[in-house]
Parts: C-alpha cells; structure tokens; sequence
C-alpha cells in the first residue's frame, strides 16, 4: 500500500450518504438471545465465565456448602487374584485337571486371614456355603439386568459395578439363561480393607464359576448384535463380591470381574467400524498433488 | 448410598468422573492416600448454585431416538435403524428454511451434504452442520455400520422464537420488525434412499395409466341425460 495515493475500497454509495445516522437510527436494535452459546461456553476462561455471570446477575456458587457423603462401595478391587493360566481348560478327570482343582482356600494365608476378619462381623460366614450364595446373587443380579429391574440390581451390584453392566445395554434387549453349573462354584480369594477409618472394613471374595449360559443381545432396532438365543456357550468366571463390614445393613454385591490375559477373547460384534487413528504428532502434511490418472498400481489392484 | 444413587440415576458415570475437576466447583480433598479412592465414585461439587433454566422449545422430537423395539425375529426383515436429530432457534426465518429443508428430502446423506455446501443460503450452513452431527449420532450411538448408508427420510423446519422491534417510516408511521427464529428437524434413515421420495414425480406405469384411463372413460355422462 503506498501512502498518500486514496485507494477506493468500497465500490457502492448511497445517494444521500449524510443522512447515514439518521437512516441507522430508523430501526430500533433489540438485543436477540444467544441460542448458540452452550457451543461455545466450554472454551472460556473462568475469568470469562465470571464476567458472563455478572452481565446475567447470577452469583457465584457459595463454597462452604456441606454434603454428607456415604460411601458405601470402593472403588477397585485390592490385591486381585490372579487365576492360574489354562484355568478351566483341563477337565477335571484328567490328572492335570484334577491338580487345579486340589488349588485349597486353606492354603492361602492372606485369604484365611481376610475369611476370619469376615467371621468377626458376620459369624455363620463359611467359604463353601457362601459360593452357593454368590451364585444365587449373580443369577439375580443377571435376572434383574435383563429385565432392566434397576432397583434391585442395585441390591445385588456394587456402585462400582452397576455403570459398567448398565450402560451399553441401556439402549438393548438382553435375552440371558443360566443353563447349569458345570462345576460347583469356589471361593478363591478373600481380603479385607479400611477406607479412611480402621474400622470401616470392605471385604472383598472372589468365586469362580464354571457354568453354561445362553446370551443374546439385541439392538435398539431389535436387530442381533451379540451371541444367539441358542448356542450356550461355557464360561469360566471369577467375580469379586464385595461386602461393606462395618454397615449392619451391608450385602453382598457383586464388584467386579477379574479377565486374565490368557482368557480368549468374546465373540467379535456383528458389525465394522472405523478405528480411530491415534492423535498424530505435530507434523506439516504436505500437500502433494493427488495424480488425475490411475497409476499403474491401482490399475493392477482393480 | 441415597446420595450416590440419584448420582446415577440423574447424570452419566463418565460426567461424575469428569466432575472432579471442573472449571469452577469445589470439591473437597481426599487426603488418605488410600489407593481404593483414587478411581473415586462420586463428587462434592455444588450442583444447586446456579438458577435453574427450564428447557426452552421443542423437546418431543429426541423422544424418538429412546424408543426400543421388541428383538426381531431369524425369518423378520431386518428393521433399518433410524436417528432424529434438531436444531432449535437458529437465527433464520422459517419460511426461508422451508427451501432448505424440502430441498433436501429423500436425498442420501452425502448427496445431501454435497448439495448443502452450495447452496447459497444461510440456512445451508444450519442444516449441514445438522446432518453432520446427526450422522456421527448414528454411527456411535444407534448401531448404524456405515455412515454413508443413510437418507434423509424427514426434514422441516418450523417456526421459533419471534422478537417483535419497531421502526419508523416517513410521516409519523410505525413499522414491526420480525425477528425470527426457527427449529430444523431431521430423521435419518438406515439405507439406501427411495428411488422415487415424491408420489407426485415419479413416473406412472403403463398399468396405472390404463387403470386411469379406463376410470376417466367410465366416469363420463351424457349432460342432461335421464
């Protein structure tokens, strides 16, 4: 641009421009609501944020308010049992098979230990007659879970645990069958911990289960996206059920479930997806120019 | 274990995980260093602070997207999943949307968005970026594969908020200012779009148009016959 020379950047004017104000003033600006702002609010400063609060007369949130919080489920599982690789595979008539399970509870310190920190809150507590009551609490919980019965599957699950089992099948029908236990059920690991006190004591049980059992899950649209109504499939599990000790009315829920690495992998989905490329790092893409005509490669792959 | 139980059932697991650090709440500090609360399930923050606003306008359409049908049958037809999606007071008016939203029926998706791109219209750019986010709704949420393989079953706008201003004309006289808003409603359809969207414009078989015929010779009298 060079100075002094009057460049002309509009190339219109209105035939009476002195009377620009007065035209402006014809029209009487309303102040229109901002509809589009919840797009935009998550990329404000909070010093932004402030000042919008300040425009619309809202106070800010007041930052002594008290809350009583109950904590009535931890939030992992501590010590995990670690189950033996090719657990499940043998078949118990076999001598390797008939080893793994000669695997006694009695025979873990650290779990026995946990069973009579267990006995001192709950006295008729006993590992064999427990793993008949953890499986009478998963076949409920699993009841109430396809019949979408929130209220007791709440009773039956751990707060830790209900997300995880509600929230993908929130939107599917579940069709689920306890076929049979193929081998009784096992306690295989206890331990117990405190959260914040000594005295508010969580105990956690895993049980493995060896049993048979049908799943279907359906879409939205009624349309079969995992396992069939038919098929049973042999499962072997090992649940951690988990019990708030110190809480008289605290119930046995189920926590969490322990997946080895050795475990094969589910059944694929029924349907393709696209996998999401990993963030790249800084990098110019260059532009290169796409080729208008098929290279030789292409033409050799079609 | 009241208070972690409304926790759930009024906001998402993920949301009450991101709650620990938002942008201007207050949670209380956890000093234990117990390990089992680092994947902590709740949070202290203040959720009654601010005033509460009702929802504003239409909110009967995303109703659609919670119906679940009954577990189709092996022999059934397979159900083609469907999505709807909206958009509430854009600035536009809704007779000018009108052109956008009809324009656009029984297109594919990508036909669609292609067509929306040059269309020289501000509405253009509302609808687009609505079938946009309506496709990636599908595909993450409603169990669509592929996302090309949608079709615009419904879209229309009506109308929204209407701001009334005044202006002046010469002698004296008063004029209304409209402001306008409007909503644009869109359902996507799982597959490949209807060869023929509009009754009207698709082409009559030869046996129809002997049916008509035949209808419009018997339907003829004679004026003024007994």
């Amino acid at each position: 641009m060079n100075a002094g020379i009057q460049v002309r950047e509009r190339h219109t004017k209105h035939w009476a421009p002195a009377f620009k104000k007065l035209r402006r003033l014809k029209v009487q600006k309303v102040k229109l609501p901002n509809f589009r702002e919840e797009d935009t609010i998550s990329e404000l400063t909070p010093d932004q944020i402030r000042s919008r609060m300040k425009e619309q007369g809202i106070l800010p949130p007041r930052s002594w308010m008290e809350r009583p919080i109950t904590i009535s489920a931890t939030g992992a599982v501590f010590e995990p049992y670690i189950p033996p690789e090719g657990d499940g595979k043998l078949s118990s008539l076999t001598l390797g098979g008939a080893k793994q399970s000669m695997e006694f509870l009695s025979k873990k310190s650290k779990s026995m230990l946990a069973v009579r920190k267990i006995r001192s809150f709950e006295d008729n507590f006993s590992p064999s007659t427990f793993a008949e009551e953890a499986q009478d609490i998963y076949i409920k919980a699993h009841k109430a879970l396809v019949e979408k019965d929130y209220d007791t599957l709440h009773q039956c699950v751990t707060e830790l645990c209900f997300p995880l089992m509600t929230e993908d099948l929130k939107m599917c029908t579940t069709r689920w069958q306890f076929l049979k236990s193929l081998e009784p059920p096992r306690v295989v690991h206890a331990r117990c911990t405190d959260i914040i006190n000594k005295e508010n004591i969580f105990s956690q049980v895993t049980v493995r289960f060896h049993t048979q059992q049908t799943l279907a899950v359906y879409d939205r649209f009624g349309r079969l996206i995992y396992g069939s109504e038919v098929v049973a499939k042999d499962v072997v599990e090992y649940v951690v059920f988990e019990k708030h000790l110190a809480n008289s009315y605290g119930l046995w829920r189920i926590h969490e479930k322990i997946i080895p690495d050795w475990m094969p992998a589910r059944e694929p989905g029924r349907k393709t997806y696209v996998q999401q490329k990993p963030v790249a790092e800084s990098e110019p893409v260059a532009d290169t120019a796409v080729p208008a005509t098929p290279t030789e490669q292409s033409a050799a792959v079609a | 274990m009241e208070i972690l139980l409304r926790q759930f059932q009024t906001k998402s697991f993920l949301s009450i995980c991101k709650c620990l650090e938002p942008a201007y709440s207050h949670a209380t500090s956890w000093t234990s260093g117990n390990a089992m609360l680092g994947k902590t399930l709740f949070h202290t923050s203040n959720t009654v602070a601010m005033p509460y606003n009702p929802p504003k306008g239409p909110r009967k359409w995303p109703i659609y997207n919670k119906k679940i049908f009954a577990p189709q049958l092996p022999g059934e037809e397979r159900r083609p999943a469907y999505v709807c999606h909206m958009r509430t007071n854009i600035k536009y008016s809704p007779f000018k949307m009108w052109y956008v939203a009809s324009m656009i029926r029984g297109m594919s998706v990508d036909e669609a968005i292609k067509q929306l791109s040059f269309v020289n219209k501000q509405g253009a750019v509302h609808v687009k970026e609505v079938l946009l986010e309506a496709q990636k709704l599908a595909v993450e949420k409603h169990n669509v594969e592929f996302k090309s393989n949608l079709w615009v079953a419904e879209s229309f706008a009506t109308k929204g908020l209407v701001m009334k201003g005044i202006r002046r004309h010469a002698k004296g006289r008063v004029g209304l200012v409209h402001y306008f808003h409007c909503h644009y409603f869109v359902r996507l359809e799982e597959g490949s779009p209807p060869a023929h969207f509009f009754f009207e414009t698709a082409p009559k078989t030869t046996k129809t148009l002997l049916s008509e015929w035949v209808d419009e010779m018997r339907q003829r009298r004679i004026p003024g016959s007994l």
